[in-house]
């Protein structure tokens, strides 16, 4: 009680009857948030519910069909970009946005560089630099080149960056996704630092287990609506599940193990310089294997290099019992292998493209002869995924970049499958996408696997999607297997026990 | 089942056409262009009038084809004029001693060394197109100026290939429309088309996707060079003579129409249809000029404004793009 009576006294942010349409379509129909200083609300609710653009109202980066916004007091009738800034407002994106060819300290005060006249002061920078990312607790060389780090690292970097300034009120869209338990701790440490320093914070998830730790009051959205708000302590997962989806959900349970015995890919003594060493693994015809471990485990790694993506120093690898050396990714899609990268902007759509050419591009091949593309069957083969996928769209011709990151991501594991790869390296696959489309998406590369007798490695850091989706899993530390799991004994307090 | 899917299609396909094209805003420019020329020049109607605006478009218009799968494949070839130039000094040349097929075979001939040079450096030493195609252009001209020692070169018995009028419609226009046609159905239907505007797109995710764009980007080049070898036979067929200096300008012709007609320079976006639309715009401008009595010095001063105002109009709508999102 006593907290509720705080928060009413220190409003920070007050947003009402927001509405907004994108081209006559209202994606937001009236929506109340309220943040108080020194509170975290945890915002939640599937891909497209509208929580990025009710963040990014708040950030002045959309303009509200209408509604009111008050921030520290202040009612605002039009907020711009540079107005949120002057009242402390920060936003903290799960892309990237850095100078990767700068240096750390550079980038901590990217573009408030410390001066003397025109000259910036570098030592005085460094010192700064190194201040902050001690009370981060990260352990990076100030002098680093940002490009050249994890992207689980360049993401604190731009948390350290909105420490260094004024903020009051900070956002985070899915700042977790990329990073290793670890760093999430630490993030989740930091953020109880600044509500002690009476920061207030708007925290985006998809990941329900870490509501409860950070969070003390939760609001989920659904279509544009806001469907529930509740003490964070108060709320069940369940609860939160039905209200994100509509209806209760199913419990996390195993999926029924598929039984197979001709091996697809085998690998022997796969090393990659100190990335990876001496792996070892087959992966059966119609069999989901994941590959489970912390980023910078080697799991990804090893994807991007059996396809072609990263020097295999020793070892081999055979498919379908002849040795496979890929020399280059155009090399490895000949041979019917798919990858989905998890940097789906650098390497997986292309961005001004429709969405059934982002589907088909893999498969014009089928699609026509002598060098033709029969463009029906472009558009006729988007239909069918988004239907059995269902991807949320305007239709096939629609721009890839416009649909939401979980639609985006169904459109890029579509592609494969129409090009019925024999085998699909997938990488995070659900990284930022929702809980609803999730299980879609575990369902359908089960079924694509036991319908086509696709062999699909997966390598992924949540155990929740080594439970749910693979047969068989391997959990990797420090560039090396360290275990096997199969069968009903994968279970999470198992990986996550043999992965730390 | 199928039935209903079609519909969906046929409704969507509807609804993508109902969506206000990319070129609309040059289309009506286009025709303000053209009813401002009426209206002050009696000449401007004629059909006559119209075959000169055409011709006078062919050569530019030849390059204009591979140069927008070019800029769609984020890459630009500033090479083409000077090329046209050399290729008219070796026509010149070659047919005055040894005939019009040998003059034809070592103009293309040239057309493809061109490509295999600028193709090399831009896909197998991966230097940027921009800069080694602006080391071409500067190379080939001064190889122009060299082959006629500076001046120009007479070629007789060759008039038929730029003046030829079969069926009342000159020959260039014929070659320009054959060409435009085929880049028209390489850029929708082909799979070299299509490979352009994912590369264009998302050169790293080409790669991902195993689209060979080392591979396609060479041989856009080589189709550049070849059509450059082309344009500047006819040109120099039109003149009767090989003239160093009868090309310059003309890459500025080609990226203008190009933008102009809707092509991104960060590549992914453009159609031919599009740049057809900006070249003819070129073409009815600077015929209305001359009709005008301006002098043509203000010709190149209104391409130069033309192209400024055709980069704006794309970087405007890459940010108008990107506000909608």
């Amino acid at each position: 009680m006593g907290k509720v009576a705080k928060r009413m006294s220190n409003e920070l942010v007050s947003l009402h009857g927001i509405h907004k349409s994108f081209s006559g379509v209202e994606v937001l129909h009236g929506v109340d948030l309220t943040l108080g200083a020194g509170e975290v609300l945890a915002l939640l609710g599937e891909n497209g519910a509208g929580k990025s653009t009710l963040v990014k109202i708040l950030a002045g980066d959309i303009e509200p069909t209408s509604g009111s916004i008050e921030i520290r007091g202040t009612k605002l009738a039009k907020l711009d970009v540079y107005q949120a800034r002057q009242l402390g407002v920060r936003m903290i994106f799960q892309e990237l946005n850095d100078a990767p060819a700068l240096t750390v300290a550079e980038n901590i005060f990217l573009g408030q560089w410390p001066h003397s006249g025109p000259f910036v002061g570098w030592s005085e920078m460094a010192k700064k630099a190194q201040a902050v990312l001690d009370r981060l607790e990260v352990d990076i060389p100030v002098d680093a080149i940002a490009g050249q780090l994890r992207v689980g690292e360049r993401q604190l970097l731009e948390i350290a960056r909105a420490l260094t300034q004024d903020t009051k009120v900070l956002v985070l869209d899915e700042p977790t996704a990329a990073l290793s338990n670890v760093e999430v701790e630490r993030l989740f440490s930091v953020m109880d630092q600044l509500r002690e320093e009476g920061v207030g914070m708007i925290y985006i998830t998809h990941r329900l287990d870490e509501v409860a730790r950070v969070a003390d009051r939760v609001q989920v959205l659904r279509d544009g609506s806001s469907v529930l708000t509740v003490d964070a302590k108060k709320a069940s997962r369940e609860d939160l599940v039905a209200a994100m989806l509509g209806h209760a959900s199913e419990k996390n349970v195993r999926p029924q193990h598929h039984e197979t015995s001709e091996p697809a890919l085998k690998v022997s003594g796969l090393t990659s310089f100190a990335e990876f060493t001496n792996v070892d693994f087959t992966v059966n015809k119609g069999e989901v294997l994941a590959l489970f471990g912390k980023i910078g485990s080697g799991t990804a790694e090893i994807c991007e290099s059996l396809f072609g993506l990263r020097p295999i120093t020793s070892g081999r690898a055979e498919i379908f019992g002849r040795e496979y050396k890929a020399k280059s990714a155009g090399d490895s899609a000949d041979q019917a292998i798919g990858y989905l990268p998890a940097d789906r902007q650098r390497l997986g759509s292309f961005p001004v493209r429709s969405v059934a050419e982002n589907l088909a591009v893999r498969s014009w091949q089928k699609m026509g002869r002598f060098g033709f593309v029969n463009r029906l069957l472009e558009h006729q083969a988007f239909s069918r995924w988004a239907e059995a996928l269902r991807i949320v769209s305007r239709g096939s011709t629609q721009t890839i970049s416009t649909l939401s990151g979980g639609n985006q991501q169904k459109v890029l594991l579509a592609r494969w499958f129409e090009a019925q790869v024999k085998i699909l390296l997938l990488v995070e696959p659900t990284r930022g996408v929702d809980v609803g489309a999730r299980r879609d998406i575990y369902e359908i590369i089960r079924e694509q696997a036991q319908s086509s007798g696709m062999a699909v490695l997966v390598a992924t850091s949540d155990y929740e999607e080594v439970v749910l989706l693979a047969d068989r899993a391997l959990v990797m530390s420090r560039g090396e297997v360290v275990s096997e799991l199969t069968g009903n004994s994968v279970e999470a307090s198992k990986l996550i026990a043999a992965s730390s | 089942m199928s039935n209903r899917k079609d519909t969906e299609l046929e409704q969507e396909q509807a609804k993508s056409r109902r969506r206000i094209p990319d070129v609309a805003p040059l289309l009506g420019f286009l025709v303000l262009l053209t009813v401002f020329f009426t209206v002050t020049s009696p000449y401007f109607l004629d059909p006559d009038n119209f075959k000169n605006i055409f011709v006078a478009l062919a050569v530019t218009g030849i390059i204009c084809v591979p140069g927008t799968m070019l800029m769609i494949a984020g890459q630009v070839d500033l090479s083409v004029g000077s090329a046209a130039a050399v290729s008219g000094m070796i026509l010149a040349n070659v047919v005055n001693d040894y005939g019009i097929t040998t003059g034809l075979f070592a103009v293309l001939a040239f057309g493809l060394v061109l490509g295999i040079v600028n193709g090399f450096f831009v896909t197998v030493v991966g230097v940027n197109s921009l800069i080694t195609t602006l080391g071409t252009l500067a190379t080939l001209y001064g190889i122009a100026l060299l082959i006629g020692n500076g001046q120009t070169l007479m070629m007789k018995n060759f008039e038929w290939l730029g003046t030829a009028q079969p069926a009342g419609i000159p020959l260039p226009i014929f070659i320009f429309f054959f060409i435009a046609v085929i880049g028209i159905i390489t850029l929708r239907r082909t799979r070299f088309g299509r490979s352009l505007y994912a590369i264009g797109s998302n050169p790293n995710a080409a790669r991902v996707v195993g689209i060979r764009s080392n591979r396609i980007l060479f041989a856009s080049f080589i189709l550049s060079g070849l059509s450059s070898a082309l344009a500047g036979a006819i040109l120099t067929s039109q003149l009767s003579a090989g003239d160093p200096n009868a090309a310059r300008g003309l890459e500025l012709e080609v990226i203008t129409a190009i933008v102009l007609g809707g092509a991104s320079l960060a590549g992914g976006r453009g159609t031919m249809w599009g740049t057809i639309i900006g070249l003819t715009t070129i073409g009815v401008l600077n015929n209305g000029l001359i009709l005008l009595d301006v002098p043509t010095f203000w010709q190149r001063v209104a391409q130069g404004l033309m192209l400024i105002l055709a980069v704006s109009f794309d970087a405007t709508r890459e940010r108008l793009a990107s506000k909608r999102r």
